[in-house]
């Protein structure tokens, strides 16, 4: 059985897991396809109509500018996916990076890991928040934060891994073939660490939503103008009690997009333990 | 001019309390097409004699202080990683004691195979597929142009330790260092790992240094053996003369614990005693505290060499008669 067939199977096998790709898939079919989903346009202003109630035209109300709650819901789709891939890529690349190359360098792993402890001394929130308060707020910045904030863990969780793996005898064995550093890196060690990346990806995907929400909460993420779910939670808190749908779409969203993805890395995590994949031909 | 030319060979590994000689002044030849067996306890130093000739020791643990290790008349122990990459896996390979982690999980056994060739030779995919087929069948594994595309986790330990020996000989190497290459695998499955390197051995013409704990192994396939003793070789020579004129106390005492098979034994022989921890400085012979007939010279002096005959060396004070055959 190959890896992706298994993750299928463990994802397909239980009900939950489905579910949660089914509105993972909705979320990323809303980020493509968001104009032609969005009735209207998500920054348009409309005063007469607005904190009008959820009802057509308006299905999830309009906001105190009178923008349509809905279609800014499904733009902000788009804005989770851009922030939550973007994360994902930063954290990987760099956290991975990092672990891999100090656990096989152990020289230069003194000193980056004790880079990724100093980094770790910090409650996500509060480092991302630093950052933040240093650069501008866009898009870009708020990738490349949150995506340090979660390197640091990638790189420890890569870094156990690598030097376990660097510890194996085929490790050794590739070098008695004349591999050199290089080729056991990559050819040898990196494909072994594919399964936990994947698994790191998902739940990575996850907390950059809430951390995102978050720095938007805070006024520290992205621009305001920008419709994303944190943002639209941060501008209409003062309406709780007047229009509480506001809030509550928004809130729903981030809630059940992290759940999925929760899931979905569960999911994924158990299937490719090795323990769950036994198809050993004993010949 | 011997193939492989270990000299003086020490090894040292880090402690709280400064380095640690564990492999001292070991020296051995290897002849074109030779077998030698390098026989001793768990941590007697013999791994780690096998690790230094191939360059794998890192200095993270233990790493080489001493001695020259020659291949073909060019010194190892001083080449840079990319010289020595030249010569390994093409010159020289070495098979493992884990046939179940020595492949990686993630790669089908063919790729491995031609990984292994592509590094050294310049050949085709098509080619080096081929060439992977040819050498599982040498390796005799059945139905090789299946198997070829099997993950390691599909085969078996004695199907994955020959998967391995293919690797090793891939590039024709002229020496294969087999580090106790079937220890991990059952009897049967040892004996037919152990046929199939006599008769790649004798097909290819490579010598072969067997690194092993099994003296009956070593007595099959070897015509020259050493054995070690905490870090020293002890007793050293031609097969038939080691195991038919026994110096040491030492090999004889190895020779003794092995169980008859003829007749029951209420109990088992044994070497009385311990081996001294290798933080502890033990002067004179090593041995001494373990051997049955050491007086205070052994606890004083640490003995040279002394030739029994011809090749046959040993280090020890009293070394037993030519004529002692083991029990």
């Amino acid at each position: 059985m190959t890896l992706l067939g298994s993750i299928g199977s463990a994802v397909f096998g239980r009900w939950l897991a489905t579910t949660g790709l089914i509105w993972l898939a909705l979320v990323a079919i809303s980020a493509v396809a968001a104009p032609l989903i969005a009735p209207f346009d998500p920054l348009e202003i409309n005063p007469i109509e607005r904190l009008s109630e959820p009802a057509p035209p308006y299905l999830f109300g309009t906001d105190h500018f009178g923008r349509d709650t809905f279609s800014r819901a499904v733009y902000g789709a788009r804005m989770a996916s851009i922030i939550g891939c973007g994360s994902v890529l930063v954290a990987l690349f760099a956290g991975g990076l990092c672990g891999m190359l100090s656990a096989y360098f152990p020289q230069l792993g003194h000193v980056l890991m004790r880079v990724v402890d100093v980094l770790m001394a910090f409650p996500a929130l509060l480092l991302a928040l630093v950052l933040m308060t240093l650069l501008e707020r866009s898009v870009i910045n708020t990738v490349i934060v949150i995506g340090i904030v979660y390197a640091a863990t990638t790189a420890r969780i890569l870094y156990g891994m690598t030097l376990k793996l660097k510890g194996e005898v085929f490790v050794d064995a590739a070098i008695c073939t004349g591999a050199g550093h290089s080729s056991v890196l990559l050819r040898h060690i990196f494909p072994n660490l594919i399964s936990p990346l994947l698994v790191q990806a998902s739940f990575v995907f996850a907390f950059s939503q809430l951390q995102a929400a978050a720095l938007d909460f805070l006024g520290l993420g992205l621009p305001p103008e920008v419709p994303s779910w944190g943002n639209m939670l941060a501008e209409e808190r003062i309406y709780i009690t007047r229009a509480p749908w506001l809030l509550i779409f928004p809130g729903a969203l981030i809630i059940l997009t992290v759940f999925s993805l929760n899931l979905v890395g569960d999911a994924i995590r158990d299937a490719i333990d090795p323990r769950f994949r036994g198809d050993i031909a004993g010949v | 001019m011997p193939l492989l030319d270990v000299s003086e060979l020490e090894i040292s590994v880090h402690s709280t309390g400064g380095d640690i000689a564990v492999v001292k002044g070991v020296s051995f030849q290897v002849n074109k097409s030779g077998t030698i067996g390098i026989v001793g306890e768990s941590g007697c130093g013999k791994s780690l004699t096998s690790l230094a000739i191939m360059g794998l020791l890192d200095g993270s643990q233990a790493r080489t202080t001493g001695g020259t290790v020659r291949f073909e008349g060019t010194e190892l122990l001083g080449l840079t990683m990319r010289e020595r990459r030249k010569i390994m896996g093409n010159q020289m390979s070495m098979i493992f004691q884990e046939p179940m982690t020595s492949l990686n999980p993630v790669y089908r056994v063919g790729d491995q195979i031609a990984e292994a060739l592509r590094q050294h030779r310049s050949l085709t995919r098509k080619a080096a597929r081929e060439r992977a087929i040819e050498l599982l069948r040498m390796v005799r594994i059945p139905r090789p142009d299946e198997r070829i595309d099997c993950f390691p986790h599909q085969l078996s330990g004695g199907q994955r330790q020959r998967v391995m020996v293919a690797i090793a000989i891939a590039c024709e190497p002229k020496l294969l260092i087999a580090d106790e290459p079937t220890t991990a695998l059952d009897v049967t499955v040892q004996k037919e790992i152990l046929g199939l390197l006599r008769d790649l051995q004798e097909q290819t013409g490579m010598a072969v240094v067997l690194i092993s704990h099994d003296l009956g192994v070593v007595a099959e396939t070897c015509d020259f053996v050493a054995i070690m003793y905490r870090g020293k070789i002890v007793e050293t020579g031609r097969a038939e003369d080691v195991f038919s004129s026994v110096a040491h106390p030492y090999t004889r005492g190895l020779l003794n614990s092995i169980p008859p098979v003829d007749r029951d034994v209420e109990v088992l022989n044994e070497i009385p005693g311990r081996v001294p921890s290798i933080e502890q400085n033990v002067p004179g012979c090593s041995f001494h505290s373990r051997c049955t007939i050491a007086a205070g010279i052994c606890r004083e002096i640490d003995p040279e060499f002394s030739t029994v005959s011809g090749k046959h060396e040993v280090r020890c004070h009293f070394a037993l008669g030519s004529n002692n055959r083991a029990e």
